[in-house]
């Protein structure tokens, strides 16, 4: 039960991903293309998590959070240098 | 009984996903893209960890709570800094009644009062 529960998961979780890299790819103006790659960085980290709640190991969570604060990081950056042409 | 608690939990957290990535395609402007994007998936992303729980296992839920806090953290930042640069930019609200509050963009031939 629990099995299939979370191998549907698995899958509904990259149809969403496609569907955001797609967004990246037809977004009209740069800020919302910042905008969906932060999305697809977060539907990833959902990706992990999932994975980590099937096979029960840790260290997948090491990767979501290493790539949840890098999301973050590039995406205040962009945002920063496309409105303002500096970062600090 | 309490399994199936968090697959109910999973499920919900893919339903609120979904919603949010529906609302980043569909909604006309980038303020309202930036409020499903914020909210939204940070949401279904946390509901998700919760159910990584289930385990009952010390390395992840201490992991899984960490993850919690630094979503928390730093999802207001960064969608701040979004629509800090489309304010700065003068992206255009779409819906038919808004009204720019600070007023720093107001143009020559506009009044000068504001609703």
């Amino acid at each position: 039960m629990h099995e299939i529960v979370y191998y549907i998961a698995t899958v509904w979780m990259t149809a969403l991903l496609c569907v955001c890299l797609v967004m990246v790819v037809r977004a009209k103006s740069a800020l919302t293309r910042i905008l969906a790659l932060d999305a697809v960085t977060l539907v990833l980290v959902a990706l992990l998590v999932i994975y980590s709640a099937t096979t029960g190991k840790g260290y997948y969570i090491d990767a979501a959070i290493l790539l949840a604060l890098l999301s973050f990081i590039s995406t205040v950056a962009a945002a920063r240098y496309h409105s303002e042409r500096r970062i600090f | 009984m309490s399994a199936y608690i968090y697959d109910v939990f999973v499920v919900l957290g893919l339903l609120v996903m979904t919603l949010g990535v529906f609302g980043i395609i569909r909604m006309p402007d980038l303020y309202m893209k930036l409020h499903a994007a914020s909210k939204t998936v940070v949401l279904g992303v946390m509901v998700l960890a919760l159910t990584a729980t289930a385990l009952h296992e010390e390395s992840v839920v201490a992991r899984t709570i960490l993850l919690c806090l630094i979503l928390v953290v730093t999802t207001p930042v960064s969608s701040h800094a979004v629509g800090r640069a489309g304010f700065l930019l003068h992206e255009r609200m779409s819906s038919p009644g808004a009204v720019d509050e600070s007023g720093s963009h107001l143009g020559e031939d506009t009044p000068t009062w504001r609703l």
